[in-house]
């Protein structure tokens, strides 16, 4: 076998330098391309090159979903029949009510279960992919949701899978209020100073209102993006860093992003869950994973869960 | 013995084992960056340009999962790349000291790199990042480059 001798002397008749200062621009350009630029190659490697890796996380994600323990199964199907036993009258009490006022029936809301993939990648710590696209209804900025509240939102959906971010994301917003509907404010992320000393801040309370610890922030619906009545987290204490005459908040969220391995995507025709007043109330319905998008119902243009704010 | 398949095999396979731990295992940091291990042996083997066309490659790559700051990997192995090609010019050696050090500097200079272009909005602090994090994952992927170098015998006697 002949010994190798290594490249010392440069591409003949072009300047290995004069290569190199051009490769070293076009990674600066790369770094201030227009997002929508960004998206377009990031999603041809990942549909490309990377797609056979991200093929092999699924089937293992899949393997593992399907290995968990069936006691924590258990439990969490013992959960959601309590509370669908609790929730009977309600729904009675809500027909009737609606009845006397004469308004039809509140559109449910569509979801998906898909499962969480985590590159791992440098820079892609507040990022994840999901095993569900526009094929099954998913859109860009469809909420991502776990069992216990907010997990994040779609970046991204393509034919069968998506790109999503979780709320540690820098440029996670979320209007949020109390149960009640009282106070409103804004929350975003606010980074600890490790990952795992992440959570949420809420901003612009109005200095007159005051929140205690342990109070619960949903959804507010206001910016179209999530539709009212997700749980986000509780507060934790009043941050110091007040504005004006605002008031800050740190939150605990309700949902661990390191936790996510099975999630549910809010799904349905452009706009429809986000003019809905709660996602919460008239029965959520999640799709199996082999399950085709369902039909919604037809009819309900006179009704408040679609009429535009 | 040191021949160009057997360097451009390691090196694709350095890759590929990347991308498989940290990607399909979703591993993280838990799992070495091989990605510049890989670029930092290739770069040894060829010129400037070449290196930085291979760093700007493998970046690319890296940074397709990357939502918060696309490019910074790009940026920072394509640098990285450069620096590894022209260490041939300065340094001329192979022994354990000097490819010990070259393989944690690379990978600490990549970090840096990395840190500076991420942004001053989504960077952590400087002395968390760079001078606890990295190193350690400095030392990490510099152990797993000597050892894959030594197994697959690219020709650096003094580590076998």
């Amino acid at each position: 076998m002949p010994i190798y001798k290594s490249d010392t002397n440069g591409s003949r008749g072009f300047p290995s330098a004069f290569i190199a200062v051009g490769v070293f621009v076009l990674s600066v350009i790369t770094l201030f391309l227009p997002d929508a630029s960004q998206d377009e190659v990031a999603s041809l490697l990942r549909g490309s090159l990377l797609r056979p890796f991200v093929l092999a996380q699924e089937g293992l994600v899949r393997r593992s979903i399907h290995a968990e323990d069936t006691e924590v199964l258990q439990r969490r199907l013992d959960s959601l029949e309590v509370v669908i036993a609790n929730s009977n009258t309600l729904a009675e009490e809500n027909t009737t009510l609606r009845s006397l006022l004469l308004l039809s029936n509140r559109i449910p809301a569509q979801y998906v279960a898909a499962s969480v993939m985590r590159p791992g990648t440098p820079g892609s710590e507040s990022m994840f992919m999901l095993d569900v696209g526009t094929e099954r209804g998913v859109t860009d900025d469809s909420p991502v949701i776990m069992g216990q509240g907010l997990l994040g939102r779609v970046l991204e959906a393509q034919a069968t899978s998506a790109t999503a971010m979780d709320w540690t994301h820098p440029q996670f917003r979320a209007s949020a209020m109390t149960v009640d509907g009282t106070v409103y404010g804004m929350v975003r992320a606010a980074p600890g100073r490790f990952r795992e000393a992440d959570r949420l801040l809420l901003n612009g309370v109005p200095f007159h209102q005051e929140l205690g610890p342990g109070v619960t922030l949903v959804t507010s619906g206001l910016g179209g993006l999530y539709p009212r009545g997700i749980r986000i987290g509780v507060v934790i204490e009043e941050s110091g860093s007040q504005e004006g005459w605002q008031r800050s908040y740190w939150l605990r969220p309700f949902v661990s992003p390191g936790e996510a391995t099975h999630v549910n995507v809010l799904v349905g025709e452009e706009g429809e869950f986000r003019d809905a007043n709660s996602w919460s109330e008239g029965g959520p319905q999640v799709q199996g994973p082999g399950a085709a998008p369902q039909e919604l119902a037809p009819g309900t243009s006179d009704t408040e869960a679609t009429t535009p704010r | 013995m040191r021949t160009p398949a057997r360097i451009w095999s390691v090196v694709g396979f350095l890759i590929l084992l990347h991308f498989g731990l940290h990607l399909s295992l979703g591993l993280g940091e838990s799992a070495p960056d091989l990605l510049v291990v890989a670029l930092l042996i290739a770069a040894r083997e060829v010129n400037i340009g070449r290196g930085a066309g291979l760093g700007f490659f493998l970046g690319l790559l890296d940074d397709a999962f990357s939502v918060l700051a696309f490019g910074a990997n790009a940026f920072a192995l394509t640098l990285v790349g450069m620096g590894g090609a022209r260490t041939r010019d300065l340094f001329v050696g192979d022994s354990l000291l000097f490819l010990g050090s070259y393989l944690m500097l690379g990978k600490w200079m990549r970090d840096f790199l990395h840190w500076v272009a991420v942004g001053s909005d989504l960077r952590e602090s400087f002395v968390e990042t760079m001078l606890i994090q990295s190193p350690v994952s400095a030392a990490y992927a510099g152990l797993i480059g000597l050892i894959v170098i030594a197994i697959s015998g690219l020709g650096w006697e003094t580590i076998r």
